[in-house]
């Protein structure tokens, strides 16, 4: 019963729809995906694009893993803001939020930063993936006009938003915006930690690509990694520009 | 995504390698078969103890902290490294790809770090029963502010703060696995492995897979939000005004109903992760020993995947007590009730693929059976604890006890006994004692009910649970007799354990060697040799051209793999 077909055969196989016995193959049936054959092989130049495909794949539902985190973090946020609390030596009910004063200036310069290393990763990411097409043929890639260390500066850049966000932090604490100091302080510090955290991890893996000369990794494994990374770091700006816009217009 | 020269590599690496420190989908889902065996062992022993001291206070003696301690790491160890590991990460593990006729995982190493964090979050559990204090207080449910509040118990010191490490692994190590099983079905199946030819066990998992990404997301958030809390003084979830022990707690203005909210957001969800891979597994077992096809495949499809949706929405089920508004209240007792319907779907259509068929009563039938038994005896009564009126009544009783034990508890561990008797063979190449699983399927099928149906009588009767010691209470002593019962069948059932626990450990070494298609089954992975090759499919995927249950009435014509050679009449598109 058991039969295994070479690989050359697998590709000329038609695709069958049709769900139990009796049923009529048909072409809507079939739902995408490719054919699954382990068509990936390292060493050479399809395995790479594979690896690729399947890194871009897996951030993709991470970042709906974070997304949802985020989703429900903001809820949270909008129903503590909303609801008073039962103050039971005064008989009555109390709105505690309140308005935290953002230090605008300083938000605005590290969304900027965010912004611009979102700018230059991406720079680097369409430089490194041209220079992959020479180094699949073992060429050195000519210099291109424009070819910066783009990478070096979007983990510069993701460093300096780090450090811009703990001089919030510092702004604020010298304010006495303290974490416990009010729900809306609490959450503040919140979303932009549990930002700044997913933002270093993003981090780790550019620094992992920018010193792969050092650590001996594969070109084609750093342009995968940055190219992955890439993916998340605008994701990483986007929802920075969210939690900024939150913090603005439901400020309570 | 491995050369040949580097597969055989791997082949003659050491055992060390090869059983421990792998990133093989098989080996894998064998280590979180037997994490989650350790866990329902500690899980059950801590359930005898308990129900020991409610009915005989002084034999086992403990003070009500112990006793609650109990219930929480009774609650948390069969919830999240019982229910929620073994059916999903387990035989997910080791069958998803093997059934979609995929060599590996997508992301074999997230497979491999997916076991590790769960391990860990293992480890850092049951640590807190070594920590002063013991375990937590509050429950797996750990509502605030009891859970919030370092003073509020002997528990709720490090031991609380080690559950919330624990459950933050564990959330982190399940969104981590669950990603393979939203993608390996998208990306691996092998060629003519259209989606409507996925078996329905792998339909559960993938829509599982999406429930674990998001409820786990949320649970995580609120455990973070829960530790800030605790150790850096924020009042997310402690109420002002709160005097313990004489001092004022320096907390203000959180919300406690805040916690149950993301809690259930996530808990609720969390009971269809626990019970739709169990319900995948019977619609497959069902038709594969009723020598039929599933009734209505698409239809099966259509409700798991419903299921996992309104899964979404019904959470506020579980706080009618709190305080809610009642349109909030009806909105949710509505939608409770809906999710009845596509469960009851499955229900149906389970009796129609049964009916009129051949039905094989092997181990693994008994408890496909047994599991629709105690699944339509549990879910009866869900639409009554979906009325606000009804289950303000009965909320704090035995009743929830029971219908939750029955629906998710019971059903669910029957699912996974019938899956151990139906996969071992190609498993561990070996086949489990029949007469034994007998054995084992009428001691465990009498011992639920008589456990849990009389829990019924006395929550309607008044009998609030989560209470260490009831003595001196007139009308809960009348019920002491009831609970003696319960106490002795849930001891018997227990003990019945044994059984299964000698059928596999003898099995594993002694029992009668495997073919490769014992239960002459259609899914791709009875068309390896048992047990399965460390290879899986090799070089070569399997070519589908047949879907998942093709059994044919007619003895005689038999069934058709799915990887069959398509039938002469099929037209080819």
């Amino acid at each position: 019963m058991a039969t295994t077909h070479d690989r050359v055969d697998i590709e000329r196989r038609p695709k069958l729809g049709g769900g139990g016995p009796g049923k009529i193959p048909h072409r809507r049936g079939f739902g995408g995906g490719d054919d699954g054959g382990d068509r990936d092989r390292s060493g050479d130049f399809s395995s790479s694009r594979q690896r690729l495909r399947r890194g871009r794949i897996g951030v993709a539902v991470g970042i709906a893993g974070v997304s949802t985190l985020f989703i429900g973090l903001t809820v949270a946020y909008m129903v503590r803001q909303s609801t008073p609390h039962w103050d039971p030596i005064l008989q009555r009910d109390i709105y505690d939020w309140k308005p935290i004063s953002l230090p605008y200036r300083q938000l605005w310069i590290n969304s900027l930063l965010l912004a611009l290393s979102s700018a230059t990763l991406e720079l680097a990411r369409r430089f490194m993936a041209k220079k992959e097409e020479f180094a699949v043929m073992c060429i050195l890639p000519p210099r291109a006009p424009w070819d910066w260390p783009w990478l070096n500066l979007t983990v510069g850049l993701g460093f300096a938003f780090l450090a811009g966000q703990i001089l919030v932090w510092n702004t604020l604490r010298a304010q006495g915006w303290y974490l416990r100091a009010n729900p809306s302080s609490s959450f503040f510090y919140l979303l932009t930690g549990l930002h700044a955290a997913h933002l270093a991890g993003g981090l780790i893996a550019l620094l992992y690509a920018a010193c792969g000369r050092w650590l001996r990794v594969r070109f084609e494994s750093q342009r995968i990694a940055v190219d992955v990374t890439a993916w998340y770091w605008h994701f990483m700006g986007l929802l920075w520009f969210c939690i900024f816009a939150l913090l603005h217009f439901a400020k309570g | 995504m491995r050369s040949d020269s580097s597969i055989s590599q791997r082949l003659q690496t050491s055992r060390l390698r090869r059983y421990i420190f792998t990133t093989d989908h098989k080996v894998i889902g064998i280590q979180y078969f037997f994490l989650s065996l350790a866990a329902v062992l500690i899980g059950a022993v801590l359930s005898a103890l308990m129900r020991l001291h409610i009915v005989w206070p002084k034999a086992p003696a403990m003070r009500p902290e112990t006793y609650l301690s109990l219930v929480t790491m009774h609650g948390t160890l069969m919830v999240f490294f019982v229910l929620s590991t073994v059916p999903q990460n387990g035989f997910g593990s080791y069958f998803l790809p093997l059934q979609l006729g995929a060599r590996e995982m997508h992301f074999p190493r997230l497979n491999a770090a997916g076991f590790w964090i769960t391990l860990a979050s293992f480890l850092v559990l049951i640590a807190a029963f070594h920590v002063p204090g013991g375990p937590s207080l509050a429950g797996w449910t750990q509502y605030a502010p009891l859970s919030a509040l370092a003073q509020a118990g002997p528990g709720q010191g490090l031991g609380t703060d080690l559950w919330l490490v624990s459950i933050g692994l564990f959330s982190l190590g399940s969104m981590v696995s669950a990603v393979n099983f939203i993608v390996t079905p998208i990306l691996r199946r092998a060629p003519g492995m259209t989606l409507m030819r996925m078996p329905l066990t792998c339909w559960a998992w993938f829509v599982t897979g999406v429930l674990i990404l998001l409820a786990f997301a949320v649970l995580l958030a609120a455990a973070i939000m829960l530790m800030c809390d605790r150790h850096a003084g924020t009042s997310f979830f402690v109420p002002g005004g709160l005097v313990m022990s004489g001092k004022p707690v320096d907390h203000r203005g959180g919300s406690p109903l805040l916690w149950q909210h993301l809690f259930w957001f996530f808990g609720h969800p969390e009971v269809y992760i626990a019970i739709l891979p169990a319900m995948g597994l019977i619609s497959h077992l069902v038709s594969v020993f009723a020598r039929k096809p599933v009734f209505s495949y698409k239809v099966m499809v259509a409700a798991t995947i419903a299921i996992g949706a309104l899964g979404f929405m019904v959470w506020g089920h579980h706080m009618f007590v709190s305080g809610m508004n009642p349109y909030a209240g009806f909105a949710f007792s509505a939608l409770t009730t809906a999710i009845a319907v596509p469960s009851a779907v499955e229900v149906f259509n389970w009796l129609a693929t049964m009916y009129r068929g051949r039905i094989r009563y092997r181990t693994p039938t008994l408890f496909s059976i047994g599991f629709i038994s105690l699944f339509v005896a549990g879910g009866l009564t869900g639409p009554v604890l979906a009325q606000p009126a009804l289950d303000a009544y009965v909320h704090d009783t035995y009743f929830v006890v029971a219908h939750f034990h029955l629906i998710m508890a019971m059903a669910g561990l029957f699912a996974i006994f019938a899956a151990t008797y139906f996969w071992f063979p190609k498993m561990f190449g070996r086949m489990m004692s029949e007469r034994l699983g007998a054995v084992h399927f009428w001691i465990t099928l009498f011992g639920a009910y008589s456990t849990f149906m009389p829990m019924h009588l006395l929550g309607i009767a008044g009998h609030p649970r989560r209470y260490a010691e009831l003595t001196g209470v007139q009308y809960v002593a009348a019920m002491a007799p009831l609970q003696k019962f319960v106490t002795v069948a849930a001891i018997v059932t227990i003990c019945g354990q044994i059984v299964f626990l000698m059928n596999f450990f003898w099995s594993l070494r002694k029992g009668p060697t495997a073919e490769a298609n014992p239960w002459e089954c259609t899914t791709l992975e009875w068309s390896l040799p048992s047990p399965t090759p460390a290879r899986g499919f090799g070089d070569k995927a399997p070519v589908v051209s047949h879907g998942p249950y093709e059994y044919h009435s007619q003895p005689e014509r038999g069934y058709v793999m799915q990887n069959a050679a398509p039938r002469e009449d099929q037209t080819l598109i």
